[in-house]
């Protein structure tokens, strides 16, 4: 029986009001893959940063090689051998490569030629090649993600800990990545996989542990346990919808809508925009019929952002025609930026897209109290947690605010309805009810664009699917409606020009 | 440059706003205390001379403190119709002075014309010229990506020597004796507000001018759009599908436009001619009065006599006390500091308890 | 304009150039990790008036050039501990800052020197002639005849470059100035980054202000920064967060200030105020030409709060 190199003990944290761990357990030994699962909102992302020295635990042990220690800044991590791959990147943009990888690194190795050569030994032993003199801002989300394991590696961890790293990879990409893990932990290092996808921890790892509610609630070997087994220890409750958690069918409400039967609600015909921070649009060719829900499928930064701002009407294409319907509703990924307002209570966010709205003003004025009627209404109708219209958005959870958001939209939505990442971040009830309202709207008659990067949410909704890579759309047909055949389709390897 | 972001000061509701007003000026008070004792001052008798110059009499309050509040409140008012569209006007003082110049020359240009007609056109005169003053800092921000706060603030000082060049040159009283401009005609000044007293119809314009803000903010869709860009460009952009640049243009306007007519109403209330230094800093202190009225329109009348006090006391502090006059700057900043002190604690407290 | 002329020109250029260039060193290193100092204005203030009364006190200007550079490290310990601890706002924060210098300056010097304010003689910061540079025709003597604190400035310029892009400090500085979640990340101490450039900036800007007492004039006047720290915040920009331009910068602002003395031996009559206002309508021209290539700090002027 080997031992543990980390061991965590009844870790407790509280933010607020919400206790984000309490009790959470994990040992992880050497030469493993463990997998770290749990739903969102279980504490897996505050674990990973109490073992990164970024949060510290209010409560509970910390053991490295069987010593008790504490962790309170990342330096101590490091110096205890924990390297940490964040989900959010945290690289800065502006600065080279070589220079983010010296980042932190102070002293005679902090010297560029000291860190060169030590990159360049790393890319050698693990293949992770990547540009080391480019601004890490031209470079594309998959090399970002190098950039990060290799800053990890640098320092020669022998704990490493990923926080959902194939959330911005391909099928492909991440199945490069799964080996490179295993190999990392055949040298003896124990690697920890944080994740919410079960399938993808079962294919990679050796031992897991399942969070729920800030609790370690599983801790076995791959062999002992079962994927529904696990689901049910994710959700705590054996009737869950096993479609929320991507289980159910995948195979989705294909041919429900008569291709035929229903008029084109929006169209995109040849459009081009230069990008923003990714890839633009490359020539791009869309229909949406009215009652239809046309999924996306793509990596981030494939010219998703640019295809939602066009089809909302917030981006006029460089070339080719956009032919667009007057109500138009945009559920934007970035909630608390583009979404909402935080310091406008119920009523302010919901009027914020309402006084564009016959019956909401009488000229230059607001009708405030229809206003606050149409919030009561979402309210009541989304059932969103708050105490009143009043509320803050600010004070609202995640879950809620996107109910505000979705129930605002939904209003807006007349003829059509933009669709990006919509349950990102979301726990498994609040983005089981977004699903639902999706599929509602589109069983009205509204035409549905769901821009996702998640594979099984566009597997599980769409009409038709199509995958969107370095700017150009393809749709996906019947044959290819899989996670591997719309995974090719999302790398864009076999483009044959149109 | 980096835009700041938007929110000078965190959403209140009127309670907390006074709560937090009446908790800076104490924090203000025990600190300028201090100060003063380490000076070798004595703060009560400080105190004394400060409230007697200000309030002591009929006409102190209404000849002096309320005369001097005017200006204050009509800046505050720009700054605080500017801060909540996130747009960081620290240029009142230039478009003050750029209203003050342009009511003064047309009054002379035109000093035939009747007051009916006169009065009217030597106000507006200043309005459009604190306007036209902001347009070149709204430009550089909306057109050229160049913040507006280094150029609010450059356009200050240019503002200042452009008004002091024409006391000197070009406007300079036919007498030639004083760097000043003749004095405005009779039919270009503002009636006594109050007969027996020096307060003129300004007051009344400002307190009008506040209400008005307060309701458009309130109430308007205009209003509501200006206060949801404040609050965050992005959100109004996607979710309120608002032409963004368009609120900021109209509110930078705006702002230079009611400093500009601040410097008007001056002129055409109180100094009847422009001279150099027509203005002690009433568009810096302007920051001081929006922000401890919680960037508020009907607040800036509160904390605009308030302050209009603490500088008409000032004098008697100087005089009575022996405290030099600069002191008041001190307390100014002392103010400013308290209310974004006791902001931050408040959020930080409120992030902690929810 | 013959040539004693134009070297009396350039002298003037410099002098007029190095407080801006100290100034605004400062502030590019606080900028660089996201902290814009509008406080800047009253940490020269205070260095002037630091500057005047500890030379008169120690009867010597350079013990009073350090009397400066604590007093403007006092003031941007203000603006620190509001905006930098406490994360408020920085614009509000600094303009409180500045007006506050400008008050309370004039307020001391009143207190000390009565109300009119008697014209004060201090001690002013003799001239350092450099052996052999100084001889260089034209540009020796306005170089290299000048304050002491002017070879500070031209000293500080290539070591401020060499500390931002060859020291791991610098590289980390910088960091927290473009992403401070991904610098804190990094084991970067983000808040302590900010609150030691900031005081570096007030440092030097304290030290700039005692130039501007001890060497251009030996006298102290309220309000003489005259929104010299606004300028040099301007120059930041205009020198793109580089030392080294940003010292060309400020000589060149230097250069227009100095522009009258070149225009009168021209024989030009115009009027005063147009060339006190000739810098400050030099910058915005500089501004809307230049600035639009030039890309701050990402985080500049963002206040940021650690998430543990």
């Amino acid at each position: 029986m080997t031992s543990a190199l980390v061991r965590l003990e009844g870790i407790e944290r509280r933010f607020g009001a919400v206790m984000a761990l309490s009790g959470a357990d994990l040992a992880l030994r050497p030469g493993e893959v463990h997998g770290v699962l749990g739903a969102n909102g279980a504490g897996k992302s505050t674990l990973f940063n109490v073992l990164g020295g970024l949060l510290r635990p209010d409560a509970g042990r910390i053991e490295v090689g069987g010593k008790a220690v504490i962790l309170a800044s990342p330096r101590d991590a490091w110096s205890h051998g924990i390297g940490l791959v964040h989900q959010h990147f945290t690289l800065v943009p502006r600065l080279t490569v070589l220079e983010n990888l010296a980042l932190g690194t102070r002293g005679p190795g902090g010297r560029p030629g000291a860190v060169r050569d030590a990159a360049l030994e790393v890319i050698g032993r693990t293949g992770l090649s990547v540009p080391l003199d480019e601004a890490v801002e031209e470079l594309g989300v998959g090399d970002r993600q190098r950039v990060e394991i290799l800053k990890a590696l640098l320092r020669d961890p022998r704990i490493l800990v990923l926080d959902e790293p194939t959330a911005v990879l391909t099928p492909a990409e991440a199945a490069g990545l799964f080996d490179l893990l295993r190999d990392l932990a055949g040298d003896g290092r124990a690697v920890a996989l944080v994740a919410h996808k079960v399938d993808e921890v079962l294919e990679v790892s050796d031992r897991l542990t399942v969070l729920r509610d800030g609790t370690s609630v599983l801790t076995c070997s791959r062999e002992e346990t079962s994927e529904a087994e696990i689901v049910r220890a994710m959700v705590g409750d054996d009737d869950v919808d096993a479609a929320a958690l991507g289980l159910g069918d995948r195979a989705g409400p294909r041919g429900v809508v008569g291709q035929h039967e229903s008029r084109i609600v929006a169209e995109l015909v040849g459009v081009r925009v230069a990008g923003r921070g990714g890839s633009g649009l490359d020539g791009v060719d869309i229909s949406v019929r009215a009652g239809e829900i046309v999924g996306v499928a793509g990596v981030d930064g494939n010219g998703q952002r640019e295809l939602a701002a066009v089809l909302a009407g917030r981006l006029a294409p460089e070339s080719g025609t956009a032919r667009l319907p007057e109500a138009v509703g945009f559920i934007s990924q970035d909630r608390s930026r583009e979404g909402l307002v935080a310091d406008f209570d119920l009523t302010e966010n919901v009027a914020l897209a309402f006084q564009r709205k016959a019956g909401f003003r009488s000229g230059s004025w607001l009708r405030w109290e229809a206003l606050e009627g149409a919030a009561e209404e979402i309210r009541r109708r989304h059932d969103v947690q708050a105490p009143s219209v009043r509320t803050l958005a600010s004070s609202l959870s995640g879950g809620n605010q996107q109910r505000v958001i979705v129930g605002r939209e939904l209003e807006m939505a007349g003829d059509l309805l933009v669709a990006e990442n919509p349950t990102r971040g979301l726990d498994i009830a609040a983005a089981a009810f977004v699903h639902e309202e999706l599929q509602r709207l589109a069983s009205d008659g509204v035409a549905v664009v769901l821009i996702s990067t998640d594979l099984d949410e566009v597997l599980t909704l769409s009409h038709r699917i199509m995958a969107i890579a370095r700017g150009g759309l393809r749709e996906v047909e019947e044959a290819h409606r899989t996670r591997q055949g719309v995974g090719s389709l999302m790398l864009g390897t076999d483009d044959r020009n149109g | 440059m980096a835009e700041a972001p938007a929110q000078a000061v965190g959403r209140m509701r009127l309670v907390e706003s006074l709560v937090l007003g009446a908790a800076a000026l104490a924090l203000t008070a025990g600190v300028g205390a201090v100060l003063l004792l380490l000076g070798g001052y004595d703060p009560m008798a400080a105190a004394a001379a400060m409230v007697r110059g200000a309030f002591g009499s009929w006409t102190a309050f209404t000849s002096i403190t309320l005369v001097r509040s005017v200006p204050l409140i009509l800046t505050g008012l720009a700054v605080a119709f500017a801060f909540r569209a996130g747009v960081w006007n620290i240029g009142a003082e230039g478009q003050l002075y750029a209203g003050a110049l342009a009511a003064v020359w047309v009054g002379l240009q035109a000093a035939t014309l009747p007051p009916l007609l006169l009065l009217p056109l030597v106000l507006s005169a200043s309005l459009v010229a604190g306007g036209l003053w902001a347009l070149v800092p709204t430009l550089m921000r909306l057109r050229l990506g160049v913040g507006e706060v280094i150029t609010t603030i450059l356009m200050n000082f240019v503002g200042i020597y452009l008004a002091a060049y024409m006391v000197h040159g070009p406007l300079q009283e036919r007498r030639g004796v004083f760097p000043q401009t003749d004095a405005l005609p009779e039919a270009g000044r503002l009636p006594a507000l109050l007969p027996g007293t020096a307060l003129h119809w300004g007051f009344a314009l400002s307190l009008l001018l506040a209400g008005a803000l307060a309701v458009a903010l309130r109430y308007s869709r205009f209003g509501f759009q200006l206060r949801a860009v404040g609050a965050s460009p992005e959100a109004a952009s996607v979710a309120g599908r608002i032409d963004v640049g368009r609120i900021l243009f109209v509110a930078f306007l705006g702002s230079g436009a009611i400093a500009g007519m601040a410097g008007g109403v001056q002129v055409s209330g109180v100094t009847f001619a422009l001279y150099e230094d027509l203005s002690p800093g009433w568009g810096y202190t302007a920051i001081a009065v929006a922000l401890l009225a919680g960037l508020n329109p009907a607040g800036v009348v509160v904390t605009g006599v308030l302050f209009g006090a603490l500088q008409a006391g000032a004098g008697a502090m100087q005089r009575d006390a022996g405290i030099p006059a600069s002191w008041v700057g001190v307390v100014e900043a002392l103010v400013i500091l308290a209310v974004l002190c006791l902001d931050r604690v408040r959020r930080r407290v409120g992030k902690e308890a929810s | 304009m013959n040539q004693a002329e134009l070297v009396l020109f350039l002298e003037a250029s410099v002098r007029l150039g190095v407080p801006l260039a100290l100034a605004a060193l400062g502030e590019t290193i606080s900028e660089r990790c996201g902290v814009i100092n509008i406080g800047l204005e009253g940490s020269i203030i205070a260095g002037a008036l630091g500057g005047a009364l500890g030379a008169l006190a120690f009867e010597n200007a350079v013990l009073g050039v350090g009397v400066g550079a604590v007093a403007g490290l006092l003031c941007a310990l203000v603006f620190a501990v509001v905006a930098v601890g406490l994360g408020a706002d920085q614009i509000i924060t600094g303009t409180a800052v500045t007006l506050g210098g400008l008050g309370m300056t004039g307020a001391i010097y009143r207190a000390r020197f009565g109300a009119t304010g008697t014209e004060l003689s201090l001690p002013t910061l003799a001239g350092v002639r450099i052996p052999g540079l100084a001889e260089i025709p034209l540009v020796g003597t306005a170089l290299f005849d000048q304050a002491a604190t002017a070879y500070l400035a031209y000293l500080l310029a290539p070591a401020l470059w060499f500390f931002l892009f060859r020291t791991p400090y610098g590289l980390e500085l910088r960091a927290v100035g473009e992403s401070p979640d991904a610098a804190e990340a990094a084991g970067v101490r983000v808040v302590r980054v900010r609150f030691l450039a900031t005081l570096f900036g007030g440092l030097l800007a304290g030290v700039a202000g005692a130039h501007l007492a001890l060497a251009h004039t030996g006298t102290f006047a309220e309000n003489m920064s005259a929104g010299r720290g606004f300028i040099a915040i301007a120059v930041v920009v205009l020198g793109r967060w580089n030392p080294a331009l940003v010292l060309a910068a400020a000589l060149f602002f230097g250069a227009a200030s100095a522009f009258q003395f070149f225009l009168q031996a021209l024989g030009f009559e115009v009027a005063y105020q147009i060339f006190l206002a000739l810098p400050y309508l030099l910058t915005l021209a500089a501004l809307a030409g230049w600035v639009g290539r030039a890309r701050a700090p990402a985080a500049l002027a963002l206040p940021w709060e650690s998430k543990r």
